[in-house]
């Protein structure tokens, strides 16, 4: 039996961890489409058309899914979280209302993208593509200034009584914790994609080496590039988020390191081991320096810790071997070139691309699970408390449980239909004479 | 006008458009239970390059809605769980399975196993969706809806006219999907498909009007007063029109005349309900002033970049093509 609040968050929990898989896909995959579109045009090489091709049907259904899960999200925030909305449903308005002429604009481009291929002239149909591209990463965007206001609220009115009378407009524009949210997850999106694309390719080419053709390998580097090369900006980016939280939310921070204490010369944990000190001079350059622990906040208001704690293990990690992922990768194709073979031929790296294909998937939710486990108990940080913030109505164990029958037989079905796509006959026209005149043509009135 | 009345006005505008271009998705659905496979193209046809901006208008009115009226948001989540939770369930699955039909068989092969299901799961969902969003407003109009929820999950299906405005809701959206895709068998040259939809047409045409005398006795009292009675006779007299139009068959005039029946039913009704939520129980109330004002500059801004956009796009796709295989195309 799960109690109301329980199932509620659950709930909330595994729908935006369904919708955010095909949310970052649908940030992610445009831009390769355009890239590999664009290559086509300029080299005539209609290997990349093929690509970009194929990779519009599977967005196709990838955008559906995205959208409909978008959906349940946004009914969902009434149905499970009135309270909350009704106080502050226009305090994040305007993200919500820039992002829907997003999603308006996305969906209209991208039925010109996927239906115009042959209505549209080779210019016009890539023109198309890039606000599809631009509205994608719009959509990340505006959503998570709505998150990074909930962990960072600014812009509170009060009345005389302390009574919070109205908000700013532009609160979530404005958040402190807004900067480093939106540059992660927008970084996310882009390491999701390219991995997953990448993966998609290694497994081709492990399964059946003849595969090792032009066509899967322009479609593996592609996302291999994308994917790889976002890794260390990345953990940049992720190290200014934590310096952002451990200001802004300490208890938050002592919950993601596990720090029960107030410390000096606090120690950095990973996986088993510590390394003493070393949590104090990556937060401040002072060995020596104090780490707010646990203990300052109320027992009332700390976080879980094992599971915040945890989930950051599993993301640092996984950025980390990312990391080192693609340095044994750029190694191993700088040695290659030289040598005139491809990185390809390599088993090994094959083998290490396929297995890395979901890591970002994983570390994308546990980051979330972070953002948002570590906010608890507030729904909006020191402002509301989750309890306060939930539905009269009852029964809500119900709901969750339909919610993950619904989506486990979605993702069964399309499972089965991606895979058909990706395995419909080959399309690698190595620069048949009809492609080449109709990119030679587009090249000589774009030039 | 007060920002909150402008407000009020786009969300209306919104859901306005939702119903007649939304709602001819779901009455695809409808037609899609048809036997005749031809048919059943045609809906893809239609529908497939559509229907996901149409379903923005959905997206649209609820942002509108929580950005504008947080507090009139939070009574209707409140009041409508029922109705909107099987909504919900409706659009996901009507999604999906409309998606996952479509590219079941992406290369001319045979279909992957299970895609005459998800065909069948997109036609029956496609009826849940507007029969609940039906009954929503039928539960609204009964006044029998409490605030805070307390009237229960199946209160707004618990009445004559909630039921009765769900069964509206389903005949006036696949009205207006036979017209359109009359239109579109017209245009595709398909003589027999074009006669057999324009019966569809007329058959739930007449349904919807016959539906909708039915629930005029059961309005509420001070509902029915406050009825503007211009905007009902738009709606009347676009239905009778469509109706002709399409016997005629002047399809192209008989689209713009159908979108006028829905459209003026459902001014009609907010009408009559502004500045209410739940009649006598909750009213509406806008967000801080200077929050709702730049809402709803935004909203205007934004119609003002998506509607050419939207025109643009459906020029675009209606052109005809050079290649007949071009939806599945090469790849
Ligand atoms: C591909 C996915 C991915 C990878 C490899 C990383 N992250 Fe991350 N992280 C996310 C994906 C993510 C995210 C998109 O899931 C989150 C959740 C909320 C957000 O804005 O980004 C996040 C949140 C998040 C937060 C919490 C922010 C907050 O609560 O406001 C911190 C402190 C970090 N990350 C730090 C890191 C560090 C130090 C990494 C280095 C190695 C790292 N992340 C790799
Ligand atoms: C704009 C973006 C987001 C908003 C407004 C938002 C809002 C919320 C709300 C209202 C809750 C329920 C109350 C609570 O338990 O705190 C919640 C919980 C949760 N959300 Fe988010 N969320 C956002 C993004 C995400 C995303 C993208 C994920 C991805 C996985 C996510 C993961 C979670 C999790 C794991 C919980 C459960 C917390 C718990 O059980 O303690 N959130 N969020
Ligand atoms: C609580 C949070 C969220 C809500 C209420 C929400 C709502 C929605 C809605 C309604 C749609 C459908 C739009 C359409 O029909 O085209 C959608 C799609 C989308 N959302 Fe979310 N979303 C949330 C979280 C996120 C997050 C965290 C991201 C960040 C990556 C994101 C990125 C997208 C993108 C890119 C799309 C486009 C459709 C696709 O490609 O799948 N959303 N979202």
């Amino acid at each position: 039996m799960l109690d109301d609040l329980t199932a509620a968050r659950e709930q909330m929990a595994f729908s935006l961890g369904f919708h955010i898989i095909f949310a970052v896909l649908g940030v992610g995959m445009p831009w390769l489409m355009l890239w590999a579109e664009w290559r086509g045009f300029r080299t005539g090489d209609g290997r990349w058309t093929a690509l970009a091709r194929r990779w519009s049907k599977a967005v196709a259904v990838l955008f559906a899914v995205g959208a409909v899960s978008g959906t349940v999200l946004s009914v969902e925030f009434g149905l499970l979280w009135p309270e909350f909305m009704a106080r502050f449903g226009s305090a994040f308005g305007i993200s919500f209302t820039l992002e829907s002429f997003a999603f308006f604009l996305e969906a209209i481009f991208l039925a010109l993208y996927l239906y115009g291929w042959d209505r549209l002239s080779p210019r016009a149909h890539l023109l198309c593509g890039i606000p599809v591209a631009v509205s994608g990463v719009a959509s990340a965007l505006f959503v998570t200034t709505a998150n990074a206001w909930m962990n960072g609220p600014v812009g509170l009115v009060e009345g005389p009584d302390g009574e919070l009378v109205s908000t700013e407009p532009l609160g979530p524009f404005l958040a402190p914790t807004t900067g480093p949210q939106v540059v992660h997850m927008v970084l996310a999106a882009f390491l999701c994609t390219g991995l997953a694309v990448a993966a998609v390719y290694a497994v081709a080419m492990l399964r059946d080496p003849a595969k090792r053709d032009g066509y899967h390998r322009r479609g593996f580097a592609a996302g291999a590039v994308m994917g790889l090369g976002l890794a260390v900006p990345q953990a940049l980016v992720g190290d200014w988020a934590s310096r952002v939280v451990a200001e802004y939310q300490p208890a938050k921070f002592a919950a993601m390191e596990g720090l029960e204490h107030t410390t000096d010369g606090a120690p950095f944990s990973i996986g088993p081991w510590e390394i003493p000190n070393l949590l104090s001079l990556l937060l401040t350059f002072d060995p020596n320096a104090r780490i707010t622990g646990l203990d300052v906040v109320p027992p009332a208001d700390r976080p879980p810790v094992a599971i915040t704690h945890l989930a950051f293990q599993v993301m640092i990690g996984i950025g980390v071997a990312l990391i080192a992922l693609g340095a044994y990768a750029a190694w191993a194709w700088y040695r290659d070139h030289r040598r005139g073979a491809h990185v390809t031929d390599r088993r090994g790296l094959l083998i290490a691309m396929a297995a890395a294909g979901p890591a970002p998937f994983v570390a994308l939710l546990a980051g979330w699970i972070v953002t948002e486990v570590g906010r608890q108990p507030w729904i909006v940080y020191q402002v509301m408390r989750t309890p306060e913030a939930l539905t009269s109505q009852t029964g809500l164990e119900t709901y969750f449980y339909v919610t993950i029958v619904v989506y486990l037989a979605l993702s069964v079905a399309l499972v089965a239909i991606l895979r058909r796509i990706a395995a419909g006959p080959h399309p690698a026209p190595d620069r048949t004479p009809e492609t080449r005149d109709r990119h030679r043509a587009f090249s000589d009135q774009w030039h | 006008m007060t920002t909150s009345d402008i407000l009020a006005l786009l969300v209306l505008a919104g859901l306005t458009a939702y119903t007649v271009l939304g709602g001819a998705d779901f009455g695809a659905g409808l037609w899609d239970l048809s036997r005749d496979r031809r048919q059943r193209d045609l809906v893809v046809r239609a529908m497939g390059p559509v229907w996901e901006a149409n379903h923005v208008w959905l997206i649209f009115v609820l942002i509108a809605l929580f950005s504008g009226f947080p507090g009139g948001f939070a009574t209707l989540s409140r009041s409508l769980t029922g109705p909107l939770s099987i909504a919900l369930l409706g659009i996901v699955l009507r999604g999906a399975a409309f998606a996952f039909r479509q590219y079941g068989a992406p290369h001319g092969g045979p279909p992957v196993r299970g895609t005459a299901l998800w065909g069948r799961v997109f036609a029956v969902s496609s009826l849940i969706t507007p029969f609940a969003f039906g009954a929503a407003a039928g539960g609204i109009t009964t006044g029998a809806l409490r605030a805070d929820g307390s009237a229960g999950f199946l209160a707004p299906f618990l009445a004559p006219l909630p039921l009765i405005a769900g069964l509206l809701a389903v005949a006036a959206c696949g009205f207006i999907a036979a017209v359109y895709l009359t239109t579109d068998a017209d245009r595709a040259g398909e003589p027999d498909l074009v006669a057999k939809l324009r019966t569809r047409a007329l058959a739930s045409g007449l349904a919807a009007g016959a539906l909708a005398l039915l629930a005029l006795p059961l309005l509420p009292k001070g509902f029915l007063d406050r009825l503007p009675w211009l905007a009902v006779a738009v709606s009347v007299l676009s239905g009778a029109l469509a109706l002709e139009l399409m016997r005629r068959g002047q399809f192209l005039l008989a689209r713009v005349a159908a979108a006028g029946a829905p459209a003026g039913l459902l001014t009609g009704w907010a009408l009559a309900l502004y500045p209410w939520v739940l009649p006598g129980e909750a009213a509406l109330s806008p967000a801080p002033s200077a929050t709702a004002g730049l809402i709803a500059g935004v909203l205007i801004v934004g119609l003002l970049v998506v509607i050419p956009s939207y025109v643009f796009m459906i020029r675009v796709l209606r052109a005809p093509v050079d290649r007949t295989d071009a939806v599945t195309g090469v790849g």
